[in-house]
């Protein structure tokens, strides 16, 4: 089982049926024809991977529906529960990773091939994986349509993958446009579809490949909420045609593990209120509050302050107006790509005066995530350690100069380090006499330790803003 | 886990769970002798304490228990149970209610002073003696005695189960206060429920040699008492000034046991330090993790094991704030020789503070909390509840926010923040804008103010 819930796996299939009885109305597929097309781009993942929990890892595997997007064996699929940054919440320090560990991909006349995976994109839950033993045979990838306008009443088809046990593979559904949304972001919403289907390609009656299925709302944050929305007492994904030329995108450049050039202004930010754009005599529809600049960053370069308001990025109006909208502008941001340079339109406040002015930031990397952050095993005190990135300083609420060392990021529960009482999220500074900054120098303390055969490894470590000692006693045996 | 020894009144209907009986060959007559001595002294206490958690001032009936120690009606008690208390009524052992008076109390000991009303009482008052807890013995017969689940009068039996437990220093109280760093704790067998709390540990000759404190959630029969050593200290310094002052290093120590190998020690020589607060003299004087400290003051020190630390942390505490302290430190198998000057440790919380018509509560911000919270300075007020819908709520403020600037207007402390508050109150103010600290970053809030939901409210 995946990380999309139970609750979403039924509830929202549940709801979804309900919904699909409404769109018993004319629509003219050529299933016949599509089916063939689909069956040609259509791949079947079998995944397994491991999933750990900083002390608890399990084996898990799982299929998905994939959709041949390049010849040389680029594959998309719903990447969801891949998505390991998501999981990162970065204020609870809590990790949950998922790393492959096997990956097969089977067309549906059979052959089979072996599987790298790549990364997901943080945004649309678009999974990648890059077929590496195709040889010289040639997939047949998609090619999407661009530049398709939707009226709301047009119908989209898209095809799911079935459990395993069920012969054929693969069941069609259509959807309808049910309105076209215009905040936070021009959007082609369908509510006749659910959360299983994310990242299936629908096409439209022309059996043009017009996008993928995906949220409207950035789920990067809070797993799949962000594209959730409650109705009374039920949930509803807020689901819709991810567009071609963003795909394209996606797809031209995608996302690799341990990687990132998404763009990044080094900002903490919350949403110009409705209400405060009054109390400040503001007439915008929305804005961007800086909260906190990064030290180091493009934002800080670009001269921006705590409390400025930013109002247009490349001199088009910020709409957002609420925090659960921020994201639209995080994502923007990201999507520009590290090296872009952006002009930002903002209100400075000094008293009761306003002053508008123009900066200029050339985005730099997003910082890595926790859970992409190089890692080192020590197998014979059966713990794991990364090194500290952004995120655990934004957390810590330090800097690399007020903290440093590496972090326990997976303790094996039952092992001599778990015993001796090290725990997950320790900063350990010192190991044995050696003090330890970074990966390296940790790296090289054990091996040190490794060949020396203590019969204890005194740590000093850093938990809960407080020093002190911890003694794990070996086993070399 | 644990949990206090406070009952709400609700907890009357809570019965029935009963356990252990004790059916041990011990000689009835000192059983009753033992009894005669102390329970005429035992107090059933009813508080209304008050709570900021909610973002309101709420005020809550709970139970607890004390004892009587002086004749003049003085009664000790656990600060948990009438630390906050806006009144205090209890009842004596005769049944007959009197109104008591809240003399002054310490959060690091968890005890509290109280002083009974005395003028229309018609009996006779009747002072427990303190017996001497340095002496004790696990295996000890001990009588409880208390208001579990707020049944008052009633006396419990059982052991020492030992009588040095110790617990780490993160241990707070209901109110949120750190507490037990300075003392030791005696655990026992007699049954103590919540509503215990307050209530005397009685020796076979009658004496009391300990607070009935806390208990432990799923388990049965493991009750911790504040031994009554402290006891007698503590009390002895809240009438006479009203507190307890302490001196204050900012030292974190970690037990040697474990660790002598490694820093090639003997036995039983040195504290080692583990860590040291921020802005302390301990980090002034360039103390650090990994020192280990063999002298104080002369004399040699040393801590092997965890329940040597309360006694090393209160040497420290005890000395009069701004003392000097001279310390032989070992540090790289070198010695050095360090002198601090102690400070005073502080209040652990500040006051609290009710800002009824923007729908939250604050604290002011002592020094310890500031250590605690990794404040930057101790400018603002800390927000201890935010309630739900209000305005702060609308306006997006949480727990832990510390409140730095009103409409513009920088707040040093608490009192600046409620001037400022009671001023916009009078004036109508619709508008609020709050800039907030959160993890180390600036935040807006703004406040909408419903002027006719704050009328009502009057």
């Amino acid at each position: 089982m995946n990380r999309i819930t139970c609750f979403i796996r039924y509830g929202v299939l549940a709801l979804a049926m309900m919904f699909a009885s409404a769109a018993a109305q004319a629509q003219d597929f050529d299933f016949d024809k599509l089916n063939d097309r689909v069956r040609d781009v259509s791949v079947i993942i079998d995944i397994k991977f491991e999933v750990s929990f900083g002390i608890h890892s399990t084996e898990q595997q799982d299929r998905y529906l994939g959709t041949v997007v390049s010849e040389d064996g680029l594959v998309i699929f719903n990447g969801s529960a891949l998505e390991n940054e998501s999981s990162v919440a970065t204020l609870s320090g809590f990790t949950m990773k998922t790393t492959p560990t096997r990956i097969e991909v089977s067309t549906l006349d059979g052959t089979t091939y072996t599987g790298e995976y790549l990364g997901v994109d943080r945004y649309t839950k678009l999974g990648f994986i890059q077929i590496t033993d195709l040889g010289d045979d040639e997939l047949k990838p998609i090619s999407f349509a661009r530049d398709v306008e939707f009226t709301v009443g047009d119908w989209v088809a898209l095809y799911m993958l079935l459990p395993e046990y069920i012969e054929p593979p693969l069941a069609a559904d259509v959807g309808m446009v049910s309105t076209l949304v215009e905040q936070p972001e021009p959007f082609a919403l369908t509510v006749g579809f659910n959360s299983l289907q994310l990242t299936s390609v629908l096409f439209n009656e022309d059996l043009e490949a017009v996008g993928v299925l995906g949220g409207l709302f950035d789920p990067g944050t809070g797993g799949d909420r962000g594209m959730m929305e409650s109705f009374g007492s039920f949930a509803m994904p807020l689901l819709g045609v991810i567009s071609a030329e963003r795909l394209e995108k996606i797809i031209a450049d995608p996302p690799k593990k341990g990687e990132t050039d998404r763009g990044w202004l080094g900002i903490t930010l919350q949403a110009l209120t409705t209400d405060m754009a009054e109390f400040w005599d503001l007439d915008v529809p929305g804005g961007i509050i800086v909260n906190e600049v990064v030290r180091n960053s493009p934002a800080e370069e670009a001269g921006l302050e705590v409390g400025d308001i930013i109002i247009a990025v490349n001199g088009q109006p910020v709409r957002v107006d609420r925090d659960e909208n921020l994201t639209m502008f995080q994502r923007q941001i990201a999507e520009m790509g590290a090296g872009t340079s952006v002009e930002f339109t903002i209100v400075r406040r000094d008293g009761d005066e306003l002053d508008t002015r123009q900066v200029l930031a050339t985005l730099d990397k997003a910082p890595l995530a926790a859970t992409d952050a190089p890692e080192f095993e020590v197998e014979s005190l059966e713990f794991t350690v990364r090194d500290l990135v952004f995120g655990d300083y934004m957390r810590f609420n330090k800097d690399p100069e007020s903290l440093s060392g590496v972090i326990v990021s997976e303790i094996k529960q039952g092992g001599l380090a778990d015993i001796g009482g090290l725990r997950f999220g320790d900063v350990i500074q010192r190991i044995g006499s050696t003090g330890v900054a970074n990966l390296e120098e940790a790296q090289a303390a054990i091996e040190q330790v490794e060949q020396e055969e203590p019969s204890e490894v005194i740590f000093f470590v850093w938990r809960n803003n407080k020093t002190l000692f911890v003694n794990v006693k070996t086993d070399w045996e | 886990m644990r949990r206090w020894l406070l009952a709400p009144l609700a907890l009357l209907l809570v019965m029935g769970a009963g356990h252990t009986t004790l059916a041990q060959p011990v000689d009835q007559q000192s059983i009753y002798q033992a009894r005669d001595r102390v329970l005429p002294a035992l107090v059933h206490i009813q508080p209304v304490i008050k709570n900021y958690f909610t973002g309101e001032l709420e005020k809550q009936a709970v139970v607890g228990s004390g004892v009587i120690f002086h004749a003049d009606g003085y009664v000790v008690t656990n600060y948990h149970v009438a630390g906050k208390a806006a009144r205090i009524i209890c009842t004596l052992n005769d049944k007959e209610q009197v109104p008591a008076e809240y003399i002054g109390g310490d959060p690091m000991t968890d005890l509290a002073v109280i002083k009974l009303d005395l003028q229309e009482y018609p009996g006779e008052i009747h002072a427990a003696q303190f017996g001497d807890s340095d002496s004790l013995k696990s295996g000890q017969y001990v009588l409880a005695m208390g208001s579990p689940l707020s049944l008052s009068r009633t006396v419990s039996a059982g052991v020492i189960s030992t009588p040095d437990r110790y617990f780490s220093a993160d241990v707070r109280l209901p109110t949120g206060e750190p507490t037990g760093r300075y003392n030791l704790w005696i655990q026992t067998d007699a049954a103590i429920n919540p509503g215990n709390s307050g209530g005397p540990l009685v020796d076979m000759n009658g004496e009391v040699i300990g607070i009935n404190s806390r208990a432990t959630f799923f388990a049965n029969n493991l009750g911790f008492a504040i031994p009554v050593n402290i006891v007698k200290e503590v009390s002895r310094r809240i009438l006479a000034d009203g507190e307890v002052t302490r001196s204050y290093l900012g030292l974190h120590c970690q037990a040697m046991q474990e660790l002598e190998d490694y820093f090639g020690t003997a036995p039983n020589t040195g504290v080692l330090i583990s860590s040291v607060d921020p802005g302390s003299p301990a980090e002034e004087t360039y103390l650090r993790g990994g020192d280990i400290i063999l002298q104080m003051n002369g004399e040699a020190v040393s801590a092997r094991f965890v329940e040597e630390l309360p006694g090393f942390y209160s040497r420290i505490a005890e000395l009069k704030p701004g003392s000097e302290v001279q310390l032989q430190v070992l540090r790289n198998e070198e010695t050095y020789e360090f002198e601090l000057t102690t400070r005073e440790l502080g209040e652990l919380q500040g006051e609290d503070f009710e800002a009824r018509e923007w729908g939250f509560t604050v604290k002011a911000i002592t020094r310890q909390m500031q250590i605690d919270n990794q404040l930057d300075d101790s400018t603002g007020v800390f927000v201890v509840g935010v309630k739900s819908a209000g305005p702060a709520d609308e306006g997006g403020l949480i727990r832990s926010d510390v409140v730095k600037t009103v409409n513009g207007e920088k707040i040093a402390d608490l009192s600046q923040f409620r001037t400022l508050y009671e001023t916009m109150v009078a004036e109508g103010a619709e508008r609020a804008l709050l800039t907030v600290s959160r993890g180390g970053s600036t935040r807006y809030v703004l406040l909408k103010i419903d002027q006719e939901a704050g009328e009502d409210n009057e």
